[in-house]
């Protein structure tokens, strides 16, 4: 526990020192986040288009998924600020900066992680704060409630957990083999993309996978669905909602375990 | 003296996997992959004391880099036993971190974007140094390899020297014990090479640090190191003194000679010459002359040559090591003796 708490301040150093890095060119970081923030409002616009010919989707109006889509950019936003240090493994391993972290007195992991913080991203957290209020406004009659206020942040909170793990995953097949890229754009923008509509559109394997297997759904379909008022598919009462920071932890740890593994391999093949 | 680094019959193998050419041998690959091993290091041991300074050297792809990463715990070994500074490098590999220090010549561990200042801080954190004794040895390591001229200037625009000085700072700041070094001076000047050395020989006095280092550089073995080994296809080769490979195998050493007037009758001296003693050039009053290391001590020579020519001025060359350790990567000399391994 003491092991851990000492990793968590370094990875408060470290991200800090990122921060002062990149905060050396504000200007550029400054141009970068207003991009970033346009080229996402763009996905979310063009999503929206849809809903000029089609008064709803299989149900859902437009604010709704307005809503559905901004929780999605919110949680994915977060987790590529975060993660940013794990999408750039495959270069870590290549370049042997990730021989030197193994060399440190620190858990790997903590470096990988904190090796970067891509403030720009807060460009894509800020349009999907965006989103939220634009949804709000198509949405006037929607009750809130402290609940759905709680239901709302911890599934951000939840998303956010799962798709790092997502990348972590991701770049745990490093180890294993050099061109992962692939694989893991498919299952992180793959999922960002697909979420962003109501899962309840997709056949019936499909809503499993992002269920049970990758739970992505809980940390943005679930919540919306309990903020709306929907029901969820397989007959689940909406309280699940509250479950999706369980589920996120179970699904990091599992994945934790697996780069546990992946360590393993790379300590005996060094490659 | 204690011993901090033990190796006893380290093995490390790897299993690679051929790749067949074409889309249809990338996925023949895949589901039946044609393995082969390679035996990167063999029956390795290696014992160094506390306080030594110790170069390994080899061709590339010897097995220098492999050994290197299992004496740090990277790598798990495919056998034997191996103890640094009483530790089991895999298992307690951060346990160890704490108590070796590294350095590649060729890769920075320093904060690229951020002044040199600002990865010394962060490293502190990162090895737990408690503030006094990172105060006083930031001070000193400062003050030894001049940091403070550069100290706020951000790493990417460093010169390649300042930024070495930076890393061996860097690599000092918790107190190793035991310092790696790979390829300290890769292309480096000759002022900054030679700032480098003495700081590392200042380091092993001053505070006892071990060091063991790679480079293909021999001035770094040479003016640094009372022992090196060679290590070549996973095989240590030799473990001794420069000077005594220099003896075994430099072949002939030669003596430059200026007599005070020219040489008038040249096929007469290279008739009188004593056994293992010939001539390679005369110009002028000018000669040079090699001798093997055992065929005459080198004082008999010149009093040989004194006692027929007024001399002017005498100068030896030593054969060149470059010389002798490129012989024995590619005529493999001490191959040849099969178990010829001396310890010294």
């Amino acid at each position: 526990m003491r092991m851990f708490l000492y990793d968590a301040r370094l990875y408060f150093w470290l991200i800090s020192m990122q921060i002062r890095a990149q905060w050396q060119y504000k200007f550029n970081l400054f141009l970068d986040i207003v991009t970033y923030f346009g080229v996402t409002a763009l996905e979310i616009i063009s999503l929206l288009l849809f809903f000029i010919p089609f008064p709803t989707l299989l149900g859902w109006k437009v604010g709704e998924v307005a809503l559905l889509g901004s929780i999605m950019s919110i949680s994915f936003g977060l987790a590529e600020l975060v993660g940013a240090g794990i999408d750039n493994f495959g270069d870590m391993v290549r370049r042997g900066e990730f021989d030197r972290m193994l060399l440190r007195p620190i858990g790997a992991f903590t470096q990988v992680i904190g090796s970067d913080f891509r403030l720009r991203r807060l460009g894509r957290i800020t349009q999907g704060g965006a989103g939220i209020v634009v949804a709000l406004w198509f949405l006037p009659n929607l009750h809130w409630t402290l609940t759905k206020v709680l239901v709302l942040s911890i599934g951000i909170l939840s998303g956010t957990v799962i798709f790092v793990a997502i990348l972590l995953l991701g770049a745990t097949i490093c180890f294993w083999t050099i061109e992962t890229t692939e694989l893991t754009n498919m299952l992180t923008y793959g999922a960002r993309e697909m979420l962003s509509y109501p899962l309840t559109i997709y056949n019936l394997v499909l809503q499993r996978i992002f269920l049970f297997v990758f739970p992505v759904a809980f940390g943005t379909f679930v919540p919306a669905c309990y903020i709306l008022g929907r029901p969820l598919p397989f007959n689940m009462p909406g309280e699940v909602a509250f479950l999706a920071p369980v589920i996120a932890l179970i699904f990091a740890l599992i994945a934790s375990q697996i780069w546990r593994l992946g360590m393993r391999r790379y300590q005996s093949t060094g490659s | 003296m204690a011993i901090i680094i033990e190796a006893q019959d380290v093995k490390k193998s790897f299993r690679v996997a051929k790749r067949r050419p074409g889309l249809l041998g990338g996925l023949r690959s895949i589901i039946n992959p044609e393995v082969r091993t390679v035996h990167a290091v063999n029956d390795l041991n290696i014992e160094i004391q506390r306080g030594e300074l110790v170069a390994l050297v080899g061709p590339n792809g010897a097995g220098k880099s492999t050994t290197i990463k299992m004496l740090t715990g990277i790598l798990v070994p495919s056998g034997g036993y191996v103890r640094v500074a009483g530790l089991k490098p895999v298992e307690q590999r951060r346990e160890l971190a704490a108590h070796i220090g590294v350095v590649f010549g060729q890769r920075t561990q320093l904060w690229w974007d951020l002044p040199l200042k600002d990865s010394l801080h962060l490293l502190r954190h990162l090895y737990r140094v408690p503030e006094e004794r990172y105060t006083a040895n930031l001070k000193h390591l400062s003050e030894m390899l001049e940091l403070d001229e550069f100290i706020e200037t951000p790493v990417r625009q460093l010169s390649l020297g300042q930024r070495m000085r930076g890393d061996l700072a860097a690599a000092l700041l918790h107190d190793p014990e035991l310092l790696y070094l790979d390829e300290p001076t890769i292309g480096l000047d000759v002022v900054a090479k030679a700032r480098i050395r003495e700081f590392l020989l200042s380091v092993n006095a001053k505070r006892g640090t071990t060091i063991l280092l790679t480079t293909h550089d021999m001035d770094d073995v040479e003016l640094l190191c009372p022992r090196m080994l060679i290590i070549d296809h996973g095989r240590k080769l030799y473990d001794g003194s420069v000077t005594a490979i220099r003896e075994r195998f430099g072949g002939e050493r030669i003596l430059i000679a200026v007599l005070e007037t020219a040489l008038q009758n040249q096929s007469a001296l290279q008739e009188e010459l004593p056994a293992g003693v010939s001539l390679l050039s005369s110009q002028g009053p000018r000669l040079e002359l090699s001798f093997g290391q055992r065929s005459l001590p080198a004082h008999e020579l010149v009093a040989w040559l004194g006692a027929r020519y007024p001399l002017h001025d005498v100068t030896f060359q030593e054969p060149e090591i470059e010389d002798v350790i490129r012989r024995i990567y590619e005529e493999g000399l001490l191959l040849k003796e099969g178990a010829g391994v001396k310890k010294h």
